[in-house]
């Protein structure tokens, strides 16, 4: 496991008071929030912030923190020393043990499942809960009820359509029957219905944090978050496609094939149909209830004008059609 | 280690699903006074059923974690949340505008 300098992540002295260390994660926050941010790796950069906050804001857990000693780097590996915790108390939300960590993967066949396609919120470092135990400082709070996790899964505009499937490893650490401690996994493997939309929430019933006593376990939600698509854009459950056509499928009409997300479908361009023209293709967007619908946005692309034949025909279209594009601006 | 495997059915929470202001509160990170607030602000429609229990449709929740998280995290109000996420959704609307205008122009 690697040292963090949580300082160097909020880009604070050691020294930094307790405003300075505020004020560095308000700014730092405010440029690189998920639900805000341009920037690359936001939510990776976001979570690393969280983290740096969550112990330096803490006069309890900034001192451990500071007891580790100002020699370690940022990125060297690190183990706690033997005593670590010895005269500290942590209180508050995000140093109880028990949390779930989160390992995720795409998998349809059921085989692999690269660790990609979600994600944990409020979900610390190892480091973090080597020093202050798991856990996450949200939740469903009080009643010995467990706590609900959060996670965000992002899925492609395909998957979104005809459903999938994701895996993901759930960490929990359980008692045993003789008062020890044990780390399990629990491999869960999540059906994703078709028809999900951006931000859209699914809900795992008991599969969150265990309950302390005899309470409930908390849920685990899944926040879906859609990629973006090569061809398609989505608003809502609608997709648009821009679809170039050649000057006479637009201006004599055609029959063309056309992507969908379920497929190629026949589609009829209407004779004297225009650039930027948009045709619809009734429930071929995401499925629902209703279902969205996908846009073909018409773009006429001109062949060149590169050989003694195709200059002839724009010759001849030249001499022979009474044709001026900007008749509108004469007016 | 231990590892043990489940198979889940996941449950969507969308359309024609309606959900109590408490449980919102928890999955949105928003006290209830916020909800209140919020609905006053016409950023969520409540509807009272059974009388005394206010519920709000699934299809808020999006909008409302987004605003929860941006009051945690960044801790500006419910106006100001609610704000950021109207011109927030605008900017994906325009994004979204000038990448289909920009496909239409480009030479691919």
């Amino acid at each position: 496991m690697e040292f963090r300098d949580y300082y160097k992540v909020l880009g604070v002295e050691r020294a930094a008071t307790a405003d300075q260390i505020k004020a560095a994660y308000r700014r730092l926050a405010r440029k690189f929030h998920p639900d805000v941010s341009k920037e690359p790796n936001a939510e990776a950069r976001f979570k690393e912030m969280q983290e740096a906050y969550e112990v330096l804001k803490d006069p309890e857990k900034r001192a451990a923190y500071d007891e580790l000693g100002a020699n370690w780097k940022a990125g060297e590996q690190f183990r706690p020393p033997p005593d670590w915790g010895s005269g500290f108390e942590f209180s508050g939300g995000a140093g109880r043990p028990g949390g779930a960590r989160f390992r995720a993967g795409r998998g349809r066949s059921g085989t692999g499942a690269a660790p990609d396609g979600a994600s944990a919120e409020q979900d610390f470092s190892d480091f973090f809960s080597s020093l202050f135990g798991g856990g996450t400082p949200f939740g469903r709070g009080g009643g010995g009820a467990g706590r609900d996790h959060h996670a965000r899964v992002g899925i492609d505009l395909e998957e979104a359509y005809r459903g999938t499937t994701r895996t993901l490893e759930l960490r929990r650490p359980e008692v045993k029957p003789d008062g020890s401690v044990e780390l399990r996994t629990h491999t869960v493997r999540v059906t994703i219905p078709p028809g999900v939309t951006e931000g859209q929430l699914i809900r795992l019933a008991g599969q969150g944090a265990a309950a302390s006593g005899a309470g409930q376990a908390g849920d685990l939600y899944l926040e879906v978050h859609l990629q973006p698509h090569r061809l398609f854009q989505l608003e809502g459950r609608d997709v648009t496609l821009t679809f170039p056509v050649a000057p006479w499928e637009a201006a004599l009409g055609s029959s063309v094939t056309v992507p969908t997300l379920g497929g190629s479908v026949d589609m009829h361009i209407p004779a004297g149909a225009q650039s930027g023209q948009k045709l619809r293709l009734r429930g071929r967007g995401l499925p629902g209830a209703p279902a969205g619908d996908q846009y073909v946005q018409l773009k006429v692309v001109l062949p060149p004008a590169n050989s003694p034949q195709a200059k002839a025909l724009y010759e001849e279209m030249r001499s022979k059609l009474d044709f001026d594009p900007r008749a509108q601006q004469a007016r | 280690m231990v590892r043990v495997t489940h198979r889940l059915e996941a449950r969507v929470l969308g359309e024609g699903d309606w959900i109590a202001a408490s449980e919102i509160c928890q999955l949105c990170w928003l006290d209830p006074g916020a909800v209140m607030e919020l609905a006053e602000l016409g950023v969520v429609a409540p509807r009272e059923t059974p009388p005394g229990e206010w519920q709000i449709a699934a299809t808020a929740l999006p909008r409302l974690r987004v605003i929860g998280r941006l009051m945690r995290d960044l801790g500006v109000n419910v106006s100001g949340a609610a704000l950021a996420l109207e011109l927030l959704e605008g900017r994906r609307e325009l994004e979204r505008r000038i990448r289909t205008l920009e496909l239409l122009v480009s030479d691919h």
